[in-house]
């Protein structure tokens, strides 16, 4: 038999509803099934990684044949990989308010009917609203007899409004998602947002590209710390070499009071109760008072390049663990909103987030602004639409002046290596000194 | 149960509770071999089963997926459970069987899915990466093969095979990162070691890269960087569900000049690629379709669902992805028309890619993205890094005014296209 060092085994039973309407039809409204199972294991060298459809975690024949076929896999590679001892423990998963497998499906659809239409303000031509949720039944197990069992149940929506003026189209969307009950009463008001943002968009101006002087609101500010120290802090990345922070334990890579964590014990959207290795997860502090401090890693990453805690290993159901972000933040400043506005005088206030990427080899990332306002003599003037930034990992955090004390978490979903799980990203309003703004206008 | 014992069974059962059932069946097995920091680091093999079941009940569509066998029941209800909450619409039937109007070459039979092959292409990416002074980073090889079947309560059963060889490299030096990949059907299309080679090349080249000044610039955007950019916007534009919904810029368009003559854009379902098909998601055949022609725009693209609604034939447009509901997408879509010799001769920004391509506003066009592997092109050669940059612009007036395009055609997923010469486009400096 082929050796077999160490395996473990992830089983995902769930069910995913989605509720699909663009303007004011129900496009689609319907539950799906999967029941997703991954076994790897370590053999002499690197890993074998087998996935399949329903596999009976309880039947010990069924997985020692498992086990045996990716030892197999195992023996064509020729990393030499070691797992780091880590902690063990499950956290509770925090109380649902209400369970959304309570409320039946018309209720649901009812409902997000009122969110899209609540978006539907006049010079509005397109309103579209998605419910989503997913129950995941998740069940691990390793060779060191570790074992945890626990539900993660997901609710939330989006909505996207578009408004359009002789030929002209803008956008406008908000979304909520949230791990601790159903997410769907009571928001007709994010609905009216999206509405008004697009249709004020009719008459925004394009922003003037170039180095200039920016505030991020709470949102834009989560997703540039997600995409400026995040990924570029994974542990996998750094030993890969794929990464600019590698090698700067204890360098000062941001300005004095800056602190910068991930923390997947918070009960927001990227919460997890235990990592996908069956490692006990707490609050990591990447970045203490602008000294960059540790890395998130998994127990191979940790073993390989030390400097970090583990318990940061993630997998969307069906693929491999990988080194996530979960809940990824700046600390709260003590400036308030208005001196970080006057304190800009002229620049540019960023606000909401169409995403962003990074190349955390390179170190340079992109971020887009959903819209803005320019600021002129320490105060916000005209609206301003389709705006990036892009920045630098190793300058950009030196670059923070000031930061707000109104941190705010905004739910999102992250892309890594094909895989996409639930994360949440924040922080106060931060000013920014020479930050690169891409736009065309003139 | 095998896969058409379960089909008939979900067809007879369902077909008691509603007017028509659709299944579709997909069934598969792949293999990775990973690159971690320079070794192969991970060997996976996956084994996949979903099947999708649709309903109609007096216009009414339903949907449900199941990843289980065992569940087919389950799975049936909750299709029929939604089908009762979806608005009723137009229906004029599932597909009846057809003929089909071509042949599609998505399936290379000499694939072999085993790892041993996968390792040997990581070899080759290797060896090809050797040529150049940079550390390998990450990367891989892929090799897969599935067995699709769809089935509907009219008498339609069709079933294809397809199989896909993919490859990619990224590599690292001090701070200049190159990545590069392939993916075909058919293997004899890859050359894992001219990947890998392409890549360090990349990332050993832009090294020690200088400023650019902000201002207006003729550029070249590769087939990569032109893919990413077109992909998130052109797209979405050419589907009648967007323009029907008012989503699409290009809505009441038809007929008009929309972009430069020497621009043509058509979707080949019969010419070999990763979305090579006779038959689209709904059962439709599929056929030949130009969207546009030397910058006139001739269509849209509709699956039967939006076809039925608005009155419009479906062009067989149905795609899916995984074991989602079909939606309207394209299968193999090409940009082409008449080239000039190596994008321009004059000094232009070359752009191997873009990071942040899907932060554009696909309805506006607009977008705004950083730009990766810079280079100064002059006399078709890239000539000397540029550090780094962003370039602004808007899709649909970039396209309306093209510098040229490229004698360098290349597969980028689903797309095949040139590099695109662009000229007095923003860049904006450091």
């Amino acid at each position: 038999m082929a050796e077999a060092r160490y395996y473990d085994i992830r089983c995902v039973q769930g069910e995913i509803t989605l509720i699909d309407i663009d303007n004011g039809v129900i496009e689609s409204a319907g539950t799906s099934y999967f029941d997703r199972a991954v076994v790897r294991v370590l053999g002499s060298k690197g890993w074998g990684i087998l996935t399949r459809d329903h596999v009976e975690i309880d039947s010990k024949r069924e997985i020692d044949a498992l086990v045996e076929a990716a030892a197999r896999l195992s023996a064509v590679t020729g990393d030499q990989i070691d797992l780091a001892d880590a902690p063990r423990a499950l956290l509770p998963v925090p109380p649902l308010g209400e369970d959304p497998r309570d409320v039946d499906l018309e209720e649901k659809t009812r409902l997000l009917a009122g969110i899209e239409s609540a978006a539907r303000v006049p010079k509005v031509a397109n309103t579209r609203a998605r419910y989503t949720e997913g129950i995941d039944s998740v069940r691990f197990l390793d060779s060191s007899g570790n074992e945890f069992s626990y539900e993660a149940v997901r609710s939330g929506f989006s909505v996207i409004a578009i408004a359009s003026r002789n030929g002209m189209m803008q956008m406008g969307s908000e979304r909520d998602h949230i791990t601790t009950g159903f997410n769907l009463r009571d928001k007709q008001d994010l609905g009216r947002k999206a509405g008004e943002v697009a249709v004020s968009l009719l008459d925004a101006k394009l922003a003037k590209g170039g180095t200039k002087r920016a505030v991020l609101d709470q949102e834009l500010a989560g997703v540039f710390t997600h995409e400026a120290v995040g990924h570029a802090s994974e542990g996998d990345l750094v030993r890969e070499g794929a990464s600019v922070l590698a090698g700067r334990i204890g360098e000062r890579i941001g300005c004095e009071g800056l602190v910068i964590v991930d923390d997947p014990s918070l009960h927001e959207f990227g919460f997890i109760p235990v990592d996908a290795e069956g490692v006990a997860v707490r609050r990591t502090e990447v970045i203490r008072d602008g000294i960059l401090t540790s890395y998130l890693h998994n127990r191979e990453t940790l073993a390989a390049v030390g400097n970090g805690v583990p318990g940061h290993a993630r997998a969307e159901h069906g693929a491999p663990p990988i080194v996530r972000m979960s809940n990824t933040f700046i600390e709260n400043g003590d400036a308030t909103y208005d001196e970080i506005i006057a304190e800009c005088k002229d620049g540019i206030l960023l606000i909401g987030s169409r995403g962003g990427q990074v190349d955390p080899g390179r170190g340079v990332f992109q971020f887009n602004a959903e819209y803005g306002y320019l600021i002129e003599g320490g105060e916000t003037t005209d609206m301003v639409r389709d705006v990036s930034l892009s920045g630098e990992i190793l300058t950009t955090l030196h670059d923070i002046t000031l930061l707000g004390n109104d941190r705010k978490m905004s739910p999102g979903y992250c892309g890594k290596g094909g895989q996409t799980v639930p994360v949440s990203d924040g922080a106060p309003h931060i000013l920014l000194e020479n930050a690169t703004v891409g736009g065309r206008g003139i | 149960m095998n896969g058409d014992d379960l089909i008939e069974k979900v067809l007879r059962e369902g077909e008691r509770q509603a007017d028509e059932v659709e299944v579709f069946y997909a069934r598969g097995q792949s293999v990775s071999a990973g690159i971690k920091k320079g070794i192969l680091g991970t060997a996976e093999e996956s084994e996949t089963w979903s099947m999708t079941i649709r309903t109609v009940r007096d216009g009414r569509i339903g949907f449900s997926s199941t990843s289980d066998p065992d569940r087919w029941k389950e799975c049936l209800n909750a299709a029929l459970a939604s089908g009762r909450i979806a608005t009723p619409q137009e229906w004029g039937g599932l597909p009846k069987p057809a003929g089909m109007t071509g042949t599609a070459s998505s399936a290379d039979p000499d694939l072999v899915v085993g790892i041993e092959n996968a390792a040997g292409m990581v070899e080759d990416l290797l060896s090809g990466a050797a040529e150049h002074p940079v550390e390998v980073i990450g990367g891989g090889a892929d090799l897969g093969r599935s067995h699709l079947e769809i089935a509907n309560t009219n008498g339609v059963l069709y079933s294809t095979e397809r199989t896909v060889a993919a490859v990619s490299l990224e590599a690292i030096r001090e701070q200049s990162t190159g990545y590069e990949f392939d993916a075909s059907p058919f293997l004899a299309d890859i050359s894992a070691r001219a990947v890998g080679e392409a890549a360090a090349s990349l990332a050993a080249r832009s090294l020690g890269g200088r400023e650019v000044e902000t201002g207006h610039y003729d550029i070249v955007l590769s087939p990569i960087a032109a893919a990413s950019i077109l992909g998130y916007v052109l797209i979405p534009a050419l589907s009648g569900r967007n323009v029907k919904a008012g989503r699409s810029s290009l809505a009441d368009k038809i007929g008009e000049q929309v972009f430069d003559e020497r621009l043509s854009v058509y979707d080949d379902p019969f010419a070999p690629g990763l979305g090579s098909t006779t038959w689209d998601a709904d059962g439709v055949p599929t056929r030949r379709l130009v969207f546009v022609q030397q910058g006139v725009l001739e269509r849209f693209a509709y699956d039967l669902k939006t076809g039925y609604r608005y009155g419009e034939e479906s062009t067989g447009s149905a795609v899916r992805s995984g074991s989602g509901e079909p939606g309207i997408g394209v299968h193999n879509l090409f940009i082409d028309g008449p080239r000039i010799s190596d994008p321009g001769d004059e000094r232009a920004v070359w752009i191997h890619d873009v990071v942040g391509a899907h932060t554009a506003n696909p309805f506006s066009g607009d977008f705004s993205v950083e730009i990766s592997n810079p280079f100064w092109m002059e006399g078709g050669e890239l000539v000397e890094p540029i550090r780094t940059a962003m370039f602004a612009g808007n899709v649909f007036e970039m396209l309306r005014d093209i510098g040229g395009l490229g004698k360098d055609d290349r597969r980028v997923g689903r797309l095949t296209l040139p590099s695109i010469r662009l000229n007095n486009q923003q860049i904006i400096g450091k």
